[in-house]
C-alpha cells in the first residue's frame, strides 16, 4: 500500500517523533508506514486521515486496486 | 483471593498507565514503565529460581520440602509473564504484531527443536544432563528472542 504521510508531515514541517505523538503511536510506528513496511490498522488510518483533515483515501492508496477498477 | 489480588494490579497497572498517558506522557514513556517492571520482576524471579536450584541440589530436605521449594519460583514467573502480557495490551499496534509475529515463529520452531531431540534421543540416547526438562526449557526464549529479531528486522 502506497502512503503520502512523509509528503503530509513534511508540508506541516512535523518530526516522525511529532506525528507519532499526535495519534499515540511510536515512532517506529511511523517510520514502517512512511517505508511501506507496514499497513496501519484501519482505527489508525482514521486517525491521521483526520489528523491531516483529509480522505483515508487521499493518504493511502493500493496502486492494483485502483488499476484494475 | 488471588483474582481480586490481581484485578486490583490490573486496575493499578491501568490507572498508571493513564495517568502516564494523562500527564501527556508517550508511548515511549509506557514502554519504559513496563521495561522497568519487566527487569524487576524478571530479576525477582530469576533469583528465586536460583535460589529453589541451589537448594534443591542439597540431598538432605524431605521430599515434601523439596516440593514446596520447587514451587515457590512459578507464582513469581507467573507475575513476571502477567507483566510481560500487561506491557504488550499497552504497545502500539506494530509492537503488538512484533509480538505476535515473534510468538508465531517461536512456537512452531520449538515444536520441530522438540520433535527433532525427541528422535535423537531414541537415535543415540542423549545426556539427561545437558538435555533434561530443566534445560529445555531454558532454550524456548531463545527462539522467542530470534523470532524478535525477526520480526523487528522485516518492519524497521
Amino acid at each position: 500500500m502506497k502512503n503520502r504521510l512523509k509528503v503530509l508531515r513534511a508540508e506541516r514541517n512535523w518530526s516522525q517523533q511529532d506525528l507519532a505523538d499526535k495519534v499515540g503511536v511510536s515512532r517506529q510506528t511511523i517510520n514502517a508506514i512512511e517505508t511501506e513496511k507496514y499497513d496501519p490498522s484501519l482505527p489508525l488510518a482514521l486517525k491521521i486521515g483526520r489528523l491531516f483533515d483529509q480522505c483515508v483515501e487521499k493518504i493511502f492508496t493500493i496502486d492494483d486496486f485502483i488499476s484494475r477498477n | 483471593m488471588l483474582t481480586a489480588i490481581f484485578h486490583r494490579k490490573r486496575k493499578a497497572a491501568e490507572a498508571a498507565a493513564k495517568a502516564i498517558k494523562e500527564a501527556g506522557g508517550t508511548i515511549e514513556q509506557t514502554k519504559r514503565v513496563y521495561g522497568t517492571r519487566l527487569l524487576v520482576r524478571g530479576a525477582l524471579w530469576g533469583s528465586i529460581y536460583m535460589l529453589s536450584r541451589g537448594l534443591l541440589e542439597l540431598d538432605t530436605l524431605a521430599p515434601a520440602v523439596r516440593v514446596v521449594i520447587a514451587l515457590l519460583p512459578t507464582p513469581f514467573f507467573v507475575y513476571y509473564v502477567w507483566t510481560w502480557m500487561k506491557g504488550v495490551g499497552e504497545m502500539d499496534e506494530l509492537e503488538r504484531r512484533i509480538e505476535l509475529e515473534a510468538l508465531g515463529f517461536a512456537f512452531p520452531a520449538f515444536i520441530v527443536f522438540l520433535m527433532t531431540l525427541g528422535l535423537l534421543d531414541l537415535a543415540i540416547k542423549l545426556s539427561p544432563n545437558d538435555f533434561s526438562l530443566r534445560h529445555i526449557w531454558a532454550m524456548m526464549p531463545l527462539f522467542y528472542f530470534a523470532g524478535l529479531w525477526r520480526a523487528k528486522k522485516r518492519y524497521q
